[in-house]
């Protein structure tokens, strides 16, 4: 570990605000006996990192940031009744939606129906343990917290389907078999991907990855924009957002595996939701893009702060395909993923391992030679994604084209390579 | 190899549901994510218009023409009234015909937004595009309400004009509503009409040959998409349409991708058409007397217009009497449901989704 | 301009592709014998100096003594229209040959017309009651189902003519 320019573990150091909760656990194992400080350190972690960054993050800028930002997008204001720009909204739905009447279809399976919001919440909460919010602010420093996250974060697609089966409404039923299909389709060039920077770092702690980074100068992102861009992708599959929303598919399932949700049951869901895209947003912050460090500018400023920044930018990615992009349907998204993601992983992985092979047997792990590998891989990313999009999905019938115009009427006009100059 | 046995069951697309504009419904039966079959169920919306225009007078009736199809009632007002003035020979003055097409187009415009819109949030471009499309379809609405009084249902024609001359200062708020328009399509095309996934949802989507859409009787986007050029403005004008320079656009194969970019097209021509009769907005009077209780002489007429959604017929009977003896109405939007079936079997449920919004239907004009 | 064909030359057309099927000729239409519609209509279809090959509208019409279904007919290419027509007498059960194997398109209208004028069409595939429920009473387009105000009310289960009190059906006049 890299030693910050000012050393200082004082309680008032925020620059790490594991300082403080250290320093609390410290006067307590000194006034009360025992195991006290070891039962309450866990607590404090999820006070710390829970309540102050997730829930109101999750609550203000979460919810209503998708939604202000997505009303701009849609040339409209957003919320800006409740309070001053609306910043009460988030507060309002909730007041609604616990008063709402819960709606319970007469021949559901009520046990599974109750139980899978309250699932659904439990993965969204554990996912930030070993999400790293400065170097040393992390609630379990877990030696392969990449593992725990991916294992953790699965739990939803079996959640989801548990509601969407337990309607008895063909509507929920087939939301709930679109996302089993497509949650375990996509886990898997996921984890592709994501074991990229494993064999890049060698680390599988989401820290390792975040010092790995910072020790270099160098963001993932930049090292492998291949994995970067698989792994966008995927993650937004699972987590169900447009354009990869197919389970909710609001146009075509109603609301797929939502349909007869109400009241706070669905307000678990939906808020739950924007938890697991910011835990993602965190991951991806994490991995792809320096997590807490900014290139030795972390030990002046509060790393935890550029930690948020990125996690709200890479937010803003998913809130802007999510206003952009329209929705595709079931077989072309399996399609997409054993077609075109899953072998360009597969590619991704190997250029990432013969890299690691000739960095560190032939060159002896040399730093320069990482910016190199940088832009060989975003040169065969460049390649690979063109080569694949070009040749091997290239359609003729997919094109653009303007329709013909025509100054009289008549009958059938035939296209003809004249007419047919617009495709 | 053993093979997993299903079996198919019947999903019900609507009556309530966010994709049928209305409450219409798709009695879709489906083998997986596959349709096999899809049956129509409409009627709920039935309030028998025929029936009830039979009870009163020709200028009484203008207001059901409204309510047929809400998204679009300056067409239908103008269909209705041609085919009275039809029947009793009617003239209408230049003034009152130049200001029928400036509301006509206007009326395409403000119902291809909502069409365009629709039709995307369909494929599940989430809210976006039809935000765009509202933002000038807005601007339209007020014009109607500033010319009429009312943002919807107008009723503004009458037989023999217009109800009310153009008001002040509509020329000036027209052109700048009229501005609006190349910049959204511009913007609705750069957004959805190159996007690789609208290209795959709606390519080779409810796909209508020539020969099958003349068959079964559709028209409007519907028939030019399948590349037949067929408008009434330019095969059979009215109200002055020849005098108006104006193309008609056709697609290629007749798909879902081929009737947007259709309705894209029709704007930008629709455009041309406000802005050349701006231009020349002739003056005199904008309406003829008409006798209050008009009693046309014993016939029949079938006068039809190129309504937002194809073409709009009216059929009217006169027995000498001062209401219709009969009052049909050839509604597009129902009788393009023909083919409804033929296009969605075989597709998948989101195809059908996507077939439906191409369609462009108004579930008051399917009912009546 | 869309040319209206007038009644002779409709009535020309209709003889000369099938001779006998034409009942009378009034300016503006012909009416076609029943037992020769679809006949008749499908050479129309095909005649490529007819050419209407579109059905722009079709709808029934009650005329108290007979029933009359008409057929407004296109042509894209030689951008002209014609009106036929075919009449049936029998007020208590009417029946005309359906035209759906020659247009799909008449399929929904023609579902229309049996529902709310009860014509049955002979041959069509699905003919069923599009807008209205099965059994409603009456068939709302007839001249003699009655007016709305003071007649027919909701909820109702005696046939059309006999209102719930027992009362004479008032029929509201000019």
């Amino acid at each position: 570990m890299k030693q910050p320019f000012l050393v200082s573990d004082k309680w008032y150091d925020i620059r790490d605000l594991s300082n403080l909760s250290n320093e609390i656990l410290h006067q307590v194992d000194r006034a009360l006996p025992g195991e006290a400080a070891y039962i309450l350190s866990p607590l404090l972690g999820f006070v710390f990192v829970f309540l102050l960054f997730v829930l109101p993050t999750q609550l203000y800028l979460g919810v209503l940031g998708e939604r202000k930002i997505i009303g701009r997008m849609q040339s409209r204001y957003g919320p800006n009744r409740t309070g001053k720009f609306g910043v009460l909204q988030p507060i309002a739905d909730a007041a609604k939606l616990l008063t709402k009447e819960a709606l319970t279809p007469r021949y559901a399976d009520k046990t599974i129906m109750y139980l899978a919001p309250v699932l659904f919440v439990m993965p969204a909460v554990m996912v930030w343990a070993v999400i790293p919010f400065g170097p040393e602010m992390i609630i379990a420093d877990i030696p392969n917290s990449l593992v725990y996250y991916l294992a953790v974060s699965s739990v939803p697609t079996l959640v989801i389907f548990m509601g969407g089966w337990s309607h008895n409404n063909k509507y929920s039923l087939f939301g709930a078999i679109r996302i089993v299909a497509m949650g375990v389709s996509y886990e898997v060039p996921l984890v592709m991907a994501l074991l990229g920077v494993v064999v890049m770092t060698g680390s599988l702690s989401l820290n390792g990855i975040v010092f790995w980074q910072d020790a270099f100068d160098i963001w993932l992102v930049a090292l492998q924009p291949l994995a970067f861009a698989i792994f966008f992708i995927c993650v937004s599959a699972e987590l169900n957002r447009t354009p990869v929303d197919i389970a909710e598919a609001e146009s075509e399932l109603g609301s797929g595996y939502l349909t007869e949700y109400s009241g706070m049951k669905w307000g678990l869901f939906y808020g739950m939701d924007i938890a697991y895209a910011l835990a993602a947003s965190a991951l991806g912050a994490t991995i792809f893009f320096g997590g807490w460090s900014f290139f030795g500018l972390q030990d002046w400023v509060p790393s935890w702060l550029f930690f948020i920044g990125k996690l709200y930018a890479f937010y803003f990615l998913f809130i802007w395909t999510r206003g952009t992009l329209p929705r595709l349907r079931i077989d072309q998204l399996m399609a997409f993923c054993w077609k075109y993601l899953f072998p360009l992983a597969l590619f991704n992985l190997f250029i990432v391992a013969t890299e690691r092979v000739i960095w560190t047997d032939g060159l002896d792990g040399e730093k320069g030679f990482v910016y190199i590998f940088a832009a060989a891989n975003i040169l065969a990313t460049i390649v690979l994604v063109v080569t694949w999009a070009r040749f091997l999905g290239y359609r003729p019938e997919n094109q653009t084209t303007k329709p013909r115009l025509v100054n009289e009427a008549g009958g059938y006009v035939p296209v003809t390579p004249a007419s047919g100059e617009g495709r | 190899m053993s093979t997993i046995q299903g079996e198919p069951f019947i999903i019900n697309i609507g009556p309530q549901h966010p994709s049928t504009h209305g409450v219409f419904r798709i009695k879709a039966t489906v083998d997986g994510e596959r349709v096999i079959d899809a049956e129509m169920v409409m009627g709920y919306l039935h309030r028998s218009m025929e029936k009830l225009a039979e009870e009163r007078t020709y200028t009484q009736n203008i207001p059901f023409t409204d309510r047929t199809d809400y998204l679009s009632s300056m067409s239908n007002n103008l269909g209705y009234v041609l085919a009275v003035e039809k029947l009793a020979g009617i003239d209408v003055p230049d003034r009152g015909q130049a200001i029928r097409v400036i509301m006509a187009e206007f009326q395409r415009l403000a119902s291809h937004c909502m069409a365009v819109g629709a039709f995307t949030n369909d494929t599940g471009a989430w809210q976006t595009p039809i935000m765009w499309c509202f933002r000038e379809r807005e601007k339209v609405l007020d014009l109607f309400e500033m010319t009429s009084g009312a943002r919807l249902t107008c009723n503004y024609m009458r037989i023999g004009g217009v109800a009310f001359d153009l008001p002040k200062g509509f020329e000036e708020a027209a052109r700048k509503t009229l501005a609006g328009f190349p910049q959204l399509i511009d913007e609705l095309d750069a957004m959805l009409s190159g996007n690789e996934i609208f290209l795959a949802r709606t390519k080779g989507v409810g796909v209508l040959t020539p020969e099958m859409a003349t068959n079964a009787s559709l028209t409007g986007p519907m028939l030019r998409g399948s590349g037949i050029a067929w408008d009434i403005r330019k095969a059979d004008p009215y109200c002055g349409y020849e005098q108006y320079d104006f193309q008609i656009p056709i697609g290629y194969n007749g798909d879902s991708y081929d009737r947007f970019s259709v309705r894209l097209e029709e704007m930008r021509q629709s455009v041309k058409i406000i802005q050349q009769a701006l231009d020349r907005l002739p003056g005199g009077p904008h309406s003829t007397q008409v006798p209050l209780a008009l009693r046309p002489p014993k016939g029949e007429a079938y006068a039809r217009v190129e309504g937002p959604r194809g073409e709009l017929g009216y059929y009217l009977v006169s027995d000498e009497g001062p209401s219709p003896f009969r009052f049909h109405i050839r509604p597009p939007s129902f009788i393009n449901l023909s083919a409804l079936k033929e296009m969605t079997v075989g597709g998948t449920v989101a195809d059908a989704i996507v077939v439906l919004g191409s369609i462009d239907i108004v579930v008051g004009e399917i009912d009546r | 301009m869309t040319r209206e064909l007038t009644g002779e030359e409709l009535a020309a057309a209709a003889e000369r592709l099938v001779p006998g099927s034409v009942a009378r000729t009034e300016p503006h239409c012909c009416y076609i014998k029943p037992e020769h519609l679809r006949e008749t209509m499908t050479a129309l279809r095909d005649d490529p100096e007819m050419d209407l090959v579109y059905l722009a509208n079709l709808c029934g019409v009650d005329y108290w003594d007979r029933f009359e279904v008409v057929y407004h007919l296109h042509s894209f290419v030689k951008n002209q229209i014609g009106t036929y027509k075919c009449e049936t007498h029998d007020r208590e059960k009417p029946v005309i040959p359906s035209v759906v194997p020659v247009w799909h398109g008449a399929w929904m209208q023609e579902d229309e017309a049996y529902d709310l004028l009860g014509i049955v069409f002979e041959g069509h595939p699905n003919l069923y009651r599009i807008f209205l429920w099965d059994g409603y009473p009456g068939w709302p387009l007839r001249k003699d189902f009655l007016s709305m105000p003071g007649g027919l009310q909701p909820g109702l289960n005696e046939f059309a003519g006999v209102s719930r009190r027992g009362e004479p059906p008032v029929r509201m006049t000019e």
